[in-house]
């Protein structure tokens, strides 16, 4: 017991002395994860948007296929990742992009590209039929209208952004596989945790639990805010 | 005033191998307010779309002025799109204030905020709703929602303003405000107004000309208590069952679906259930009184509304008043086939 104890006293000695290890790594999450999470959402706001307002051939094949990535594994998305950049064997590993935040921002990508689609395309199917019509009558351009759709749509669309954060900010196996967990350079709240965790270093990985349970919590509430704000 | 703002030239729609809408000519002059009549399902709000080109036709011809725009794609037509608007029936205001629902039209526009902000003051004026730039959309009451919805058609100063049935959903206090909405357009704004109803009455009330239509076709009047229902056969008779259920019996060689439609003048009332040759008698309630000239024309509910016209005479002789419960009684032959 007192390991714990002990663990959850220099955790916060940690964080309220504003460790500098602590915080870059905090940073370089937030950094991947952002990153990751904001191209995921330019393709799958895009995506989920075509999707729900487009016939095409194929249609429910793809909001299946969409739904089952939603329980890829991050392990698999790792060693599909992996399998690519892989230096020297790898198609794209003249980039020497393994054990790179590259690489990791790369998984996240692929990790969160699922969710917001599968997300916005429910959000923009919940949408009133008559939004785009209105918009029409009053004059706008296929374009303006669509963007009248997205707009009224959201608030479930940033929900769907927070979602993807959520999931990407929290997973393990695809940083760890394409990172390589290197200190200073690709070490993450989430591959530091587990590094730490099996060294015995408690606090620090208390620490980081703690934060990480933090920007949890923190994605929660922007969550509930959004969601609490449609209709 | 006389120039042809919109021309219909052999215009056909068909869902699901059905035709909706065949119409052959119809013409549409400037600055004047045309009410298309109908029951539901009679082809108003397809034509009305189709005009807005906001459907395609499957065939004929469509003039804005002088071009055709029959078959044009969207890009093509955005300048006369952004020259006519339509109020749908049931409208839609985005989730946001009144003043960005009216500020739409003008932001998709590009126009400088300043001069939107004067444009939305008058059109929230012209339909008396000057105090609601703030209100949220989604708190609005139907009939104010209705308002708003007109206000943000008529700030783009369309040249032809479209209302898909602007009074089918709204309670009696704002079917008025919205009918002096629309005669307020025709005389200050000078609008052309093509808007659709079922309201015969209504229809004659505000439009210059009336057009009706039935079954996708233009017909020379719509008559009063035409009802859309379904002609079946019971124990050798044949029976109009109407889509609240109620049966008439009527002569026909057919059967399966069909309108029908009754005279008002044509239906006797009594107080007392009375023996003769009529086969139809229906006991009902006075919902509506309207007096006309030396006639009285009454709506009475049957669980269907119904039209009876009588004259004053028999009117004051009865003793009818709102509410009263009354005998409806009609020959089957009173009954008319379409």
């Amino acid at each position: 017991m007192d390991f714990i104890i002990e663990g959850i006293r220099k955790a916060f000695h940690l964080i309220f002395t504003l460790d500098s290890e602590i915080f870059s790594i905090v940073l370089l999450s937030l950094r991947v994860s952002l990153t990751a999470v904001i191209l995921a959402s330019l393709l799958g706001v895009y995506l989920g948007f075509l999707m729900a307002v487009k016939d095409y051939w194929g249609k429910r094949f793809s909001v299946a296929l969409v739904n089952t990535l939603l329980a890829l594994p991050t392990v698999v998305i790792g060693l599909i990742v992996y399998s690519l950049v892989s230096r020297k064997r790898g198609p794209l590993g003249i980039f020497g992009l393994l054990y790179t935040p590259s690489a990791m921002i790369i998984g996240q990508f692929i990790l969160a590209v699922p969710i917001i689609i599968a997300l916005t395309h429910s959000a923009v199917q919940g949408i009133d039929k008559r939004v785009r019509n209105t918009a029409l009558t009053l004059g706008a351009t296929e374009a303006q209208s669509a963007w009248m759709v997205i707009k009224e749509a959201r608030y479930a669309v940033l929900a769907a952004v927070i979602t993807g954060f959520g999931r990407v900010i929290a997973e393990v196996g695809a940083a760890m596989m394409l990172g390589g967990n290197i200190k200073g350079s690709t070490r993450v709240m989430t591959t530091a945790i587990a590094l730490e965790s099996t060294k015995g270093e408690f606090g620090f990985a208390i620490a980081l639990g703690i934060i990480l349970l933090f920007v949890a919590f923190s994605i929660n509430i922007l969550l509930h805010y959004f969601q609490s704000k449609r209709v | 005033m006389d120039k042809l703002i919109f021309k219909v030239r052999n215009i056909k729609k068909v869902y699901n191998n059905k035709i909706v809408l065949d119409v052959h000519n119809l013409n549409f002059q400037e600055g004047k307010i045309y009410a298309i009549v109908g029951p539901n399902g009679s082809g108003k709000t397809t034509l009305l779309n189709i005009l807005n080109l906001l459907e395609k036709a499957d065939e004929g011809q469509i003039f804005f002025y002088d071009q055709e725009i029959t078959n044009k794609s969207n890009s093509d037509i955005l300048e006369i799109r952004r020259r006519i608007t339509l109020v749908n029936q049931n409208p839609f205001l985005f989730n946001s204030t009144v003043y960005d629902n009216i500020a739409y039209g003008l932001k998709i526009r590009s126009i400088s905020p300043k001069v939107q902000k004067s444009k939305i003051r008058s059109a929230l004026n012209i339909v008396g709703l000057s105090d609601f730039e703030d209100r949220k959309a989604n708190q609005l009451s139907g009939g104010e929602a209705q308002r708003v919805v007109i206000a943000r058609a008529l700030v783009i100063e369309p040249e032809v303003l479209f209302l898909d049935e602007p009074t089918a959903n709204i309670d009696q206090k704002h079917i008025d405000v919205v009918e002096r909405i629309i005669k307020k357009i025709k005389e200050e704004i000078k609008t052309t107004v093509i808007f659709s109803t079922h309201d015969l009455s209504q229809a004659y009330r505000l439009a210059d000309e009336v057009i009706s239509l039935l079954d996708g076709k233009i017909i020379k009047q719509v008559p009063e208590n035409l009802l859309q229902g379904e002609i079946v056969e019971e124990n050798g008779l044949k029976r109009f069952k109407t889509m609240g259920n109620i049966k008439f019996a009527i002569v026909s060689k057919k059967v399966g679906l069909a309108y029908i439609s009754i005279d008002p003048r044509d239906i006797i009332l009594s107080y007392e259930q009375f023996q003769s040759s009529a086969r139809n008698s229906f006991l009902g309630k006075i919902t509506k009184i309207i007096e006309q000239n030396h006639l009285v024309k009454l709506e009475i509910d049957i669980s269907i509304p119904l039209v009876v016209i009588i004259t004053r005479e028999s009117f004051f002789e009865m003793n009818l008043n709102l509410g009263s419960k009354v005998y409806l009684t009609f020959k089957a032959s009173a009954v008319k086939l379409y």
